[in-house]
């Protein structure tokens, strides 16, 4: 029984970890132009650490990153864009949420 | 007017089979564009184009590999899969891309690549050439706008030739994009290309077509007139790959 509830409050302290670390990250990025052309940007920016999710809006230019654990930090994230071919304009941190929009 | 034919003909050959290349990331059916490819991958390109009257049909794979952002190599070999016979293996084309100018807005992109690079011979009888020309790319909301120019300096007997093309795309579907997510667009493809050999002239070429441009791949087709006395026709087929 005691085991069992250590269990249990062990999940439920790493589940709240979880939230507490989890982060939505937002860049504006000029120069997608095109489906084909911004699939290496997504392959890049999945590949970095920590981040377990990302979505593009051509639409609006801007890529958001979900994160769990230790975020990337706002420069590497700017150098990964630059790699990719792409110009950052500003990257920033949404506040506590992983909304859609 | 037969002559005049043959000679016509004979340059599109020579073209398709001495270094015509597509380097793998143009959005243009036959420019080459300065847009990125993602540093340590390629682009594979295999292109298939028919040209009536002489039936002359050649496959050309291209391959763009990213040496950096704004770093690219670029290898062409096209193989004429009909007439059979000698000389079906065309010249090894290599070309590096240094993209010199870029300036990203919010609506698009405008980015000038200076290209360096030679052409290898594949058989003993033919020489080489070195190349050197340029491409503009400009990027604004459903329209692309490529412009490219080569020489080649001829090596020995090899003539010297050039080319240009003058490209237009614009996005058909979707006019307008989602919020999220990367559909698939289809493109409608206008170009002037022109096609000059030291030896035999200038060819003058239009062409049209429409692009399937998806996140993963691109399938192209489109039709080429000439504008020279023969105005024949060519026919072409392509698709584009992430490696």
């Amino acid at each position: 029984m005691k085991q069992r509830l250590i269990l249990l409050l062990t999940i439920a302290l790493m589940g709240t970890a979880q939230a507490v670390f989890a982060k939505t990250l937002e860049a504006d990025v000029h120069g997608m132009t095109c489906a084909f052309c911004v699939d290496s940007l997504e392959r890049k920016l999945s590949a970095m650490v920590s981040v377990s999710n990302v979505r593009i809006s051509l639409k609006y230019k801007t890529v958001r990153l979900d994160t769990e654990g230790d975020s990337p930090s706002i420069e590497a994230i700017k150098q990964t864009i630059l790699d990719a071919g792409f110009t950052p304009i500003n990257v920033r941190e949404l506040a506590g949420e992983n909304s859609n929009k | 007017m037969k002559t005049v034919t043959s000679k016509a003909l004979v340059i599109a050959v020579i073209a398709n089979l001495s270094g015509i290349f597509m380097p793998a990331h143009s959005m243009g059916l036959r420019s080459l564009v300065a847009l990125p490819v993602e540093s340590g991958r390629a682009v594979v390109r295999l292109s298939y184009e028919h040209i009536e009257n002489i039936d002359s049909n050649t496959l050309s794979t291209n391959i763009a590999y990213g040496l950096s952002a704004k770093q690219t190599f670029l290898v062409g070999l096209p193989y004429r899969l009909s007439p059979s016979g000698a000389d079906q293996l065309g010249d090894f084309s290599a070309l590096y891309r240094r993209t010199a100018w870029q300036q990203d807005r919010y609506n698009g992109t405008s980015r000038l690549g200076l290209l360096g690079g030679a052409i290898v011979p594949t058989q003993n009888d033919r020489d080489g050439a070195i190349q050197a020309g340029f491409v503009l790319t400009h990027v604004n909301n459903r329209h692309e706008f490529d412009v490219d120019a080569l020489y080649q300096n001829g090596l020995g007997t090899r003539p010297d030739s050039g080319r240009y093309d003058l490209s237009w795309q614009y996005r058909l579907l979707p006019s307008i994009r989602p919020d999220w997510g990367i559909p698939p667009e289809l493109n409608s493809v206008l170009e002037l290309n022109a096609r000059w050999n030291e030896a035999s002239g200038t060819l003058r070429q239009a062409t049209a077509g429409l692009q399937w441009v998806t996140r993963k791949w691109v399938l192209e087709a489109g039709i080429v007139r000439n504008l020279n006395a023969t105005e024949n026709w060519h026919y072409l087929l392509s698709t584009r790959f992430h490696l």
